[in-house]
């Protein structure tokens, strides 16, 4: 029988992986029993790439994204199986993060293997470059990389930012959190000094004051200090939301964020996600509660500011018309597992699986004519642990014998593009006939 | 006035009986502030909307969020009362004729009490005078189909309940008759006698939509009023869905209003088009002859902002600047010539117009100390020093400024610390008619780069203003 082992990585791109999703499971326990909402789902993202993950409501796209930065609430979730390796990058210590040559104008490079001084051995699977599995580091790391390394934009602006809290504090618990350093040098604080002004300082920049350090902090001798460090973090968020096209940040720092209309605050999100000049971004629809004209602003100013400083984006969308424009990599899923991946313009013109056929048939658009749309006929099935078949099998039109007994791997059909089906691959051997294109069976 | 009414669009081709006419439709909520709850401003939602639907036909209402096209559904199906205008229901052509011609005269004359014959035509059509026997009528015959389908099923209720309650209210069916005509029309969309026991929350989100028309189904309506049906669905239950739309209008010949801002759908769905900016008609007419030829520069953004599968994916997507400004306060002359790419001296630029330009100027908006307007189009900035006054009046002369707002400009006048200033003053655009059943508001012809026309037009209207 076929088995997902037969699945390797999807072929590597020159430029180098920032993160991998090897087999990855994810699964909710409920009532009705374990429901496998990411079952065996494998792809790689590679620096400097948009990579689109697109899929109907429920077929886990969501929930692989939320596994990067472990947001996946467990229990009910539970980790099945399965690794995301993240390979973090540090700042290029020839140009200081202004791009130059040692690290291709990036600003970056990758940080050298623990284990093996950048050798290569087995934890970082030969590369030299530290690699981390995000799903089992322990939680005081996690929490260095999220928000850091890896940042994420989130669906609905309105409930990501806290409605209590101006948009300074909001930005300026990034910088806090994970530029320190950064703004104690600015501030012109001793990194060492064991004076109490110092100290005070230090534990200030880093959100650790208590009470009554805030108290000390707040009368003269400290003052002055802390107005040094409140005066530096300011210019930081300044900078962050001018690179997002907010006009007048200064005066936008001090709004909240209901005073802000949907377009800006999803803005501010940005500059927030980019604060840190993360390796990876994950944007989770982050255009779904906007208007089109919006919508397309917010599209540009991602691909600008990514363009830029060539981070990776894993772009999650249930649009396939946005995908497209954006995307240099989709990938389709259904009911938890990857149906089609490939290039962009491949996937757009030569659809492989039936699935996406079906799903770009089904979006009304200009060249369609009025009257009937090709609908996918049925539902997305439960996914109460579901059988050993293709997922597909009972919507496809394909379909045949084999597909609701045996489980597709997701093979290379030809060179960079992958679909799990048995009219792309040679179902195992005295199970049937094998669908294909020609025949439709319902 | 009257001349402006009668260049007011009259839509629709001769296909279908009407069914339902909209006249100046206004829907204004009042701003509430104080303890005393003291009125101290209104939002224009809908502001002045004409529109005719007919029989068998689907007219697309698109605009984006908070241009007032629910509002106006809302209106539409008496789900709230208009504040001005009003909905006519089941007008034969020539009673829509005489009513127009009508409503034009008593326009023109205000003074004067309104004629016995209008007075008579309202009673029997206008939906909110109304009464008995003929709005029951209109009640059944206008139908509304909801956004969000989990909400406007009642989760106490069983699917039997909901669809046969307008069977019910109307004393069509009762017994074992009602089952089976609430069977027969879970059938029509789709769905079946299985169904008939259970709760909403039983169902996905595209059977929840399918419930909902069927109860919209239940009593033959001739009109649906569909408040963007499928924008909570996913695409291949949005296929479904609009093909059921689809079959249904053909085998009843049911009219539709199709509210939504996705355009690839309004497109495949959609007769004929009205697209609304902040409350007024921006520009409406044949959907083939919109999105072809869009002749409002506000279409024309939309179509360029909207992904269709159909494009080329390299093509950039053009977009449009700024938000949508305070419909409590909608800007002069033309509504969208604060974001127009195609902005011209005559498009109605504002006092308004300048405190934002200012706002984005760091340096001078600090020094401003306050406004003084005299009318919308006439102001007097006042400044905290001499020279801040002295450094704006002369900016306001440069380059700086968008080169229409400088030509706009009527008087400047700098004196110690103030700089007053006059607009010419304009009056707000009407729909003109751009073809056959096609209208627009806007001050260009036709929309420049569009052939040789529309650039030369431009051009000339621009040295007009500026000769002025």
């Amino acid at each position: 029988m076929l088995t997902r082992a037969a699945v390797q990585g999807p072929a590597l791109r020159s430029s180098a992986i920032v993160a991998s999703v090897v087999d990855l499971k994810v699964h909710f326990r409920s009532k009705r029993g374990v429901v496998h909402a990411v079952d065996g789902v494998s792809f790689d993202v590679a620096d400097g790439e948009t990579v689109g993950l697109v899929g109907e409501t429920g077929c886990g796209k969501s929930v692989t994204a939320r596994s990067f930065l472990r947001l996946v609430p467990m229990p009910p979730g539970i980790k099945a199986g399965g690794a995301i390796m993240f390979r973090p990058r540090r700042l290029c210590e020839a140009c200081r993060g202004e791009g130059c040559a040692v690290c291709g104008g990036t600003g970056r490079v990758p940080a050298a293997c623990p284990a093996c001084k950048g050798v290569g051995c087995g934890d970082c699977g030969a590369t030299g470059e530290e690699t981390l599995d995000l799903l089992s580091i322990p939680d005081a790391r996690m929490r260095e990389i999220r928000g850091n390394r890896i940042a994420m934009i989130f669906q609905d602006p309105g409930k990501a930012l806290n409605p209590g809290l101006t948009i300074r504090d909001q930005i300026a618990e990034v910088f806090f959190q994970h530029r320190t350093a950064e703004i104690l040098d600015a501030a012109g604080v001793s990194a060492s000094s064991h004076d109490p002004g110092a100290l005070l300082l230090r534990r200030q920049a880093g959100q650790k004051s208590r009470v009554l350090e805030r108290i000390l902090l707040a009368a003269p001798p400290f003052r002055a200090g802390r107005e040094r460090i409140d005066a530096v973090v300011d210019g930081l968020i300044a900078e962050a939301l001018a690179e997002t096209q907010i006009p007048n940040p200064r005066k936008v720092m001090e709004r909240y964020p209901h005073e802000l209309s949907g377009g800006m605050r999803q803005r501010v999100m940005i500059a927030q996600a980019l604060a840190c000049n993360p390796d990876l971004l994950i944007a989770d629809e982050p255009t779904t509660a906007l208007d089109v004209t919006v919508q397309a602003r917010i599209l540009e100013l991602i691909r600008e500011l990514q363009q830029r400083r060539q981070t990776a984006v894993l772009y999650i969308s249930h649009d396939l018309s946005l995908v497209r424009r954006i995307c240099d990599r989709v990938a389709v899923m259904y009911a938890g597992r990857i149906a089609e991946m490939g290039p962009a313009a491949r996937i757009f013109e030569n659809p492989l699986h039936p699935y996406t056929r079906g799903l770009l048939a089904a979006i009304p658009n200009a060249a369609t004519s009025r009257g009937r749309l090709a609908a996918i006929e049925g539902t997305v099935p439960e996914l109460v642990d579901p059988p050993h078949s293709c997922r597909f099998a009972g919507r496809c039109p394909h379909e045949v014998g084999v597909c609701s007994e045996y489980d597709p791997p997701l093979g290379v059909v030809v060179e960079g593009q992958r679909a799990a089906c048995f009219i792309h691959h040679e179902p195992p051997a005295g199970s049937g006939e094998r669908p294909s294109y020609a025949r439709r069976t319902r | 006035m009257s001349a402006a009414l009668e260049r007011e669009p009259t839509l629709g081709t001769s296909s279908g009986d009407l069914i339902l006419s909209v006249r100046g439709l206004e829907k204004h909520f009042p701003i509430k502030e104080g303890a005393l709850r003291r009125v101290v401003g209104q939002v224009r939602a809908v502001d002045g909307v004409s529109f005719d639907i007919r029989r068998g036909e689907t007219l697309g209402l698109v605009g984006e969020s908070g241009c007032g096209k629910t509002t106006l559904g809302r209106c539409v199906s008496a789900l709230s009362d208009p504040t001005g205008g009003a909905v006519y229901f089941g007008l034969s052509e020539a009673d829509r004729d005489r009513l127009d011609r009508l409503r034009s005269d008593t326009l023109a004359t205000p003074d004067e009490a309104t004629p016995r014959e209008l007075a008579e035509l309202e009673q029997r059509h206008r939906i909110d005078l109304l009464r008995g026997q003929d709005w029951r009528r209109y009640r059944r015959n206008c139908q509304f189909v909801f956004q969000d389908a989990f909400a406007s099923l009642n989760p106490r209720h069983l699917v039997k309940d909901i669809v046969g309650r307008p069977l019910k209210v109307y004393r069509e069916a009762s017994g074992a008759d009602l089952t089976e005509r609430v069977v027969e029309l879970l059938e029509q969309v789709g769905m079946g006698r299985q169904h008939l026991y259970r709760y909403p929350h039983q169902f996905s989100g595209g059977q929840r939509q399918r419930i909902s028309i069927a109860r919209a189904l239940a009593l033959h309506p001739d009109l649906i009023v569909l408040d963007e049906p499928t924008s909570a669905l996913d695409v291949s239950v949005q296929a479904q869905i609009l093909n059921l739309l689809h079959d249904l209008q053909k085998e009843r010949n049911l009219a539709y209003l199709f509210i939504t801002h996705n355009l690839s759908v309004v497109r495949h769905m959609a007769d004929r088009i009205v697209v609304m900016y902040l409350g007024k008609v921006a520009e409406a007419g044949d959907t083939a002859s919109i999105f072809e030829r869009p002749n409002h520069p506000y279409t024309e953004a939309l179509l360029a902002a909207n992904p269709d599968l159909a494009d080329d994916p390299e093509a950039g997507m053009r977009t449009l600047e700024g938000s949508v400004p305070d419909p409590a306060r909608p800007p002069q002359g033309c509504r969208f010539h604060t974001r127009c790419p195609y902005v011209t001296p005559i498009c109605g630029w504002e006092v308004d117009d300048l405190v934002r330009w200012l706002e984005n100027n760091e340096g001078m908006f600090d020094a401003l100390s306050g406004v003084t307007r005299m009318s919308p189009f006439e102001a007097e900035l006042g400044f905290d020093d001499e020279r801040s006054a002295a450094r704006f009046a002369s900016a306001l002369r440069s380059d700086s400024v968008p080169i229409p707002m400088r030509a706009a400009m009527e008087e400047l006048a700098c004196s110690e610390r103030a700089v007053r200033i006059r607009f010419t003053e304009v009056p707000e655009v009407e729909l003109t008619k751009r073809g056959h059943d096609h209208v627009a508001a806007c001050v260009l012809d036709s929309l420049p780069g569009r052939g040789e026309f529309g650039r030369r037009q431009a051009g000339d209207d621009q040295q007009q203003s500026a000769a002025r």
